[in-house]
């Protein structure tokens, strides 16, 4: 554990490294981030301007649900950047390189990669929490930590979700529109309060789109300690991860590798 | 125990096959046309510790499948392979802490860092601790003559240059046998000479052994005392680098120039007369056929000699040869 933790480390180091030889970029896109994730929160503050709340959630839940979200999505995809992508890196066998090097494929994959904007996400969902903690006017030490918790638990899911999603590569060939529309669709079922959805919508939601467990979930979990919901972000996140590094070693057995030339950026 | 071993080593993969055309294409939606290409076939080699050894074949002959196999990268259908003791496919991990690989196409430096950086992400990679990977870095920059270039960025290396930090990154962890999958492929003749120089101070400083493809022959001549040369997946040569020259560079050419004019009809028993001229002839003879000595004899008693050029085909001449006796 501590080997790989040591080796993961030097690399997001390394990640870094390559981002700051392009500075000005890196800043632009982590400050376009932010402002596009403003703008789409401007939407629920004219919507909570006219309605006072939804099924059960105001603005300040809203504000929870994004800074889990969006800390979770920016953490996971800019540790993790190649969670994005992993279907071009099997189609186009370019895991070739992670193959011949001594340590877990898919770890060594999907940390090889930062994604600049996603450093704006995870900042931006800093923000939404903070301004949750003002609106809400409640804060504790434990909050922070099942702040810490929740995000956490919505990362492992993610990035799960996205290597179960693209692992069908192996069987089925080029995968990156399925990816595209699995990776929409989590993110925008996360981003709606989970009370608007009932019956099979919300079974889908748990299964096979988990937007629950990135989203509704881990901020109602923030806002106020339930052991139910402590069980289910932990075990969500557990079976999604097993479940993902178990598709993925399987259909690793079927990689047919490329001769495309490559570059490491 | 042998380096590497490998024993009927076979690799089919599925391609997927489509007729050109909106049509085809339609018509691989309904009904996809999957045909088996054996990349390799059979294989049965093996490779002693320390040594430097020649794989080579035209495009598509299976070498990169064969070393991908080798380096646990990919899965045979069929067969079995023992590098160091492991099985590559099974025990991949493990056996990457003791090889070191380098595909020429397939660059692990990263692209936009000083390549010192990439040496110290692979010193995290294989648990190397800081000292010995501060020591290691300095001695093969010295043997590399890397020195100047370690803190450049990749991308403003030459391709020779880049290359040189490419093999010395494999070499990070003192593995016992290297991969090289076309390491020269790209560079210029002062580029291909000092990576071979480099390899081979490699091999005798550290024994790794060494395991070369390569579409250049001038590599294998100066690198590997034994080839294996192979076509469709199957090997079809293997013995020694000198055994190849003296089994098959046994046609020579001669080129003589007189000092008088040469007789019209002047010809020499068992040669070819490629082209003869007044003062001079170019001319083909085999030695296996046609002994040296009654040729060069003849070629005195024809006239006052000027000037007398021997010369045989390259070994690329040769190996082309082998590749279109195979296809044959």
């Amino acid at each position: 554990m501590g080997r790989q933790l040591s080796f993961l480390l030097a690399l997001w180091k390394t990640n870094l490294l390559s981002a700051m030889e392009y500075r000005v970029s890196f800043l632009t896109q982590v400050v376009g981030m932010m402002l596009n994730n403003a703008l789409y929160f401007v939407f629920w503050i004219i919507f909570f301007a006219r309605f006072e709340e939804i099924n059960g959630w105001d603005l300040v839940d809203m504000l929870f649900l994004f800074g889990v979200v969006a800390t979770g999505f920016g953490a996971g995809t800019y540790l993790f950047g190649n969670a994005i992508r992993l279907s071009s890196l099997i189609a186009e066998g370019l895991m070739d390189y992670y193959l011949s090097l001594p340590r877990p494929v898919l770890l060594h994959a999907l940390a090889s990669r930062s994604n600049a904007s996603s450093a704006g996400d995870f900042t931006y969902g800093l923000f939404s929490f903070g301004a949750a903690i003002y609106f809400s006017g409640s804060f504790n030490g434990l909050m922070l930590l099942r702040f810490a918790l929740g995000c956490l638990a919505a990362m492992a899911v993610l990035v799960s979700f996205l290597v179960l999603v693209q692992s069908l590569t192996f069987w089925i060939g080029n995968t990156s529109l399925l990816t595209a529309s699995a990776f929409n669709a989590i993110v925008t079922f996360s981003l709606y309060p989970i009370t608007l959805f009932d019956g099979t919508a919300k079974l889908v939601l748990f299964t096979l789109i988990p937007a629950a467990f990135i989203g509704a979930l881990p901020a109602e979990f923030v806002r106020k300690f339930d052991l139910l919901q402590l069980v289910q972000i932990c075990a969500g996140g557990a079976i999604f991860l097993l479940l993902a590094v178990f598709v993925f070693y399987r259909g690793l057995c079927r990689y047919e590798s490329g001769s495309a030339i490559q570059v490491r950026m | 125990m042998p380096a590497i071993s490998v024993r009927d080593l076979r690799k089919t993969f599925q391609m997927k096959r489509k007729a050109a055309g909106l049509r085809g294409s339609l018509r691989a939606l309904w009904r996809p046309d999957y045909q088996s290409v054996e990349a390799v076939r059979g294989l049965s080699f093996e490779m002693e510790d320390g040594e430097l050894l020649g794989f080579i074949g035209p495009n598509g002959a299976g070498k990169s499948t064969t070393i991908k196999i080798l380096t646990g990268i990919l899965h045979p259908s069929s067969g079995e392979a023992a590098v160091l003791g492991h099985v590559p496919w099974e025990q991949r991990q493990a056996l990457a802490f003791q090889i070191g690989s380098v595909f020429g196409q397939r660059p692990q430096l990263w692209y936009h860092l000083p390549a010192v950086d990439t040496f110290y992400l692979f010193g995290k990679i294989y648990e190397l601790d800081d000292s010995s990977l501060k020591r290691r870095i300095s001695f093969l920059a010295e043997a590399f003559e890397i020195e100047e270039l370690l803190e450049t960025p990749v991308r403003k290396l030459s391709l020779g240059q880049r290359m040189r930090c490419e093999v010395a990154a494999s070499l990070l962890h003192k593995p016992r046998v290297l991969l090289l999958d076309e390491p020269s492929i790209g560079l210029d003749v002062v580029a291909k000479q000092r990576l071979r120089m480099t390899i081979q101070r490699m091999n005798e400083l550290e024994g790794v052994g060494v395991l070369l493809t390569s579409h250049d022959a001038g590599d294998i001549e100066t690198l590997c005392r034994r080839v294996i040369i192979i076509n469709h997946g199957e090997i079809v040569y293997r013995d020694k680098v000198s055994a190849l020259k003296r089994r098959y560079l046994t046609v020579k050419t001669v080129d003589v120039r007189y000092n008088e004019q040469l007789a019209p009809d002047f010809s020499l028993p068992g040669v070819e007369m490629v082209k003869v001229g007044r003062y001079g002839a170019k001319m083909r003879f085999d030695t296996r056929v046609t002994p040296v000595e009654p040729v060069i004899s003849g070629l005195a008693a024809a006239g006052s000699l000027a000037d007398v050029t021997v010369s045989e085909p390259s070994l690329e001449e040769v190996i082309s040869a082998i590749y279109e006796r195979t296809e044959a």
